[in-house]
């Protein structure tokens, strides 16, 4: 298995991977959207709020904010050594106190571990008007996203098979697939139509080249032919950015890994016990 | 009980009988907020 | 008040109301401004498209 980047940036990645089963791609990506953790607001104490927006509200809204995350530093309440009790280690204590007229911005959240801070720190949470008050603690659990939304890592977070175009050598460069063509993969060569430099993963497989081929009249069959590759894949991987995409990647990677293990342990006992 | 307070006056008022501030007459009122902590889960 | 993020793909697009609400009212092209601010999906453009802010006629009340 290969993956070769085309992009990386801290939040967005493009890459393909190669030589995996479909099965696989699949996984990986139910991995990045699922199974890695990162942290979120999930109890929030109300001590006073007497702005426009309800309780329910307000804790909505703060629950979907981004948190920077050390996955190194924090562990799952569930899995914690004090016992689901919440300790330094397992959650992540945030307290916001403002007074208006003014709008409260989660910047205004005044993180207890300085590391675990807000994504962004202008993201709108009320709008205050003239004695106004939100007073809260909130606290920031480790989870993941098949539990809640707010605790997925990524945004888009998808694949595509690689598209292979083949053109026969009975192609007459009449250019009909290249009109057709949305997302202009193909252009006009000297003597077939040809694919267009660093455009092919730009092709969505719609085939209509394919059509506009065969209503020009070429025969049975079309001289283009569009076909998805099933061992390569076309990844992108967006992040909240609560954590760096790479560090989404490796540690799915990990989570797979883990959970390969397990099941073997699991059919190791089995057998054994038989 | 939760207390109430005049929309007009801003008075706390107390209701027995009749929904109505007994200093201005106003008989829109709004509920206080309870002294207590509110626990959320932020879903 | 806008979502904190876009209802579809969960991207935070609350950060860009009010540049983009400030930007509208200068008259710039929609298009543009929302391209500019690193909304690519459609379903994220919607979410300040069809935005409607009604909290400082809600503010009065409490």
């Amino acid at each position: 298995m290969e993956i070769s980047f085309s992009r990386l940036d801290e939040d967005i990645a493009r890459f393909t991977l190669k030589d995996a089963t479909p099965a696989f791609a699949n996984t990986f990506r139910r991995t990045m959207i699922g199974e890695v953790p990162t942290l979120a607001i999930e109890d929030v104490m109300i001590y006073d709020n007497n702005s426009a927006l309800f309780d329910e509200i307000l804790s909505h809204r703060l629950g979907l904010i981004p948190i920077k995350t050390d996955l190194s530093e924090y562990v799952r309440r569930s899995e914690c050594s004090c016992g689901g009790e919440g300790c330094s280690s397992c959650q992540a204590i945030f307290t916001l106190s403002v007074e208006g007229p003014c709008m409260v911005h989660s910047g205004d959240l005044i993180p207890a571990d300085p590391k675990a801070t807000t994504v962004s720190t202008d993201i709108p949470v009320v709008k205050l008007g003239k004695d106004q008050k939100v007073v809260l603690e909130a606290r920031a659990e480790l989870n993941d996203g098949s539990e809640h939304a707010k605790w997925q890592s990524t945004l888009a977070c998808g694949y595509k098979a690689y598209p292979v175009i083949t053109i026969d050598d009975n192609c007459d460069a009449c250019g009909n697939c290249v009109e057709e063509c949305p997302r202009n993969v193909l252009k006009i060569g000297k003597k077939s139509v040809e694919i267009a430099d660093g455009k092919l993963e730009d092709c969505s497989m719609c085939r209509l080249c394919e059509k506009a081929c065969m209503a020009s009249g070429i025969g049975d069959k079309p001289a283009i032919s569009v076909k998805p590759d099933t061992e390569r894949f076309i990844f992108v991987v967006e992040s909240d950015g609560s954590l760096p995409v790479k560090d989404i990647m490796t540690s799915a990677f990990g989570i797979i890994k883990n959970k390969a293990d397990s099941l073997v342990d699991v059919l190791n006992e089995i057998s054994g016990a038989i | 009980m939760a207390g109430y307070k005049c929309a007009r006056c801003k008075q706390k008022v107390e209701i027995d009988l009749n929904v109505r501030c007994p200093y201005c007459g106003h008989r829109i009122l709004f509920k206080e907020r309870g002294a207590g902590i509110k626990h959320l889960k932020a879903r | 008040m806008i979502p904190v993020r876009c209802f579809t793909c969960g991207k935070v697009i609350s950060t860009e109301y009010e540049e983009y609400k400030k930007r509208v009212e200068a008259g710039e092209d929609i298009r543009e401004i929302m391209s500019d601010l690193g909304l690519e999906r459609y379903c994220c453009r919607r979410m300040l498209l069809s935005h409607k802010e009604i909290i400082d006629d809600l503010n009065p009340y409490q």
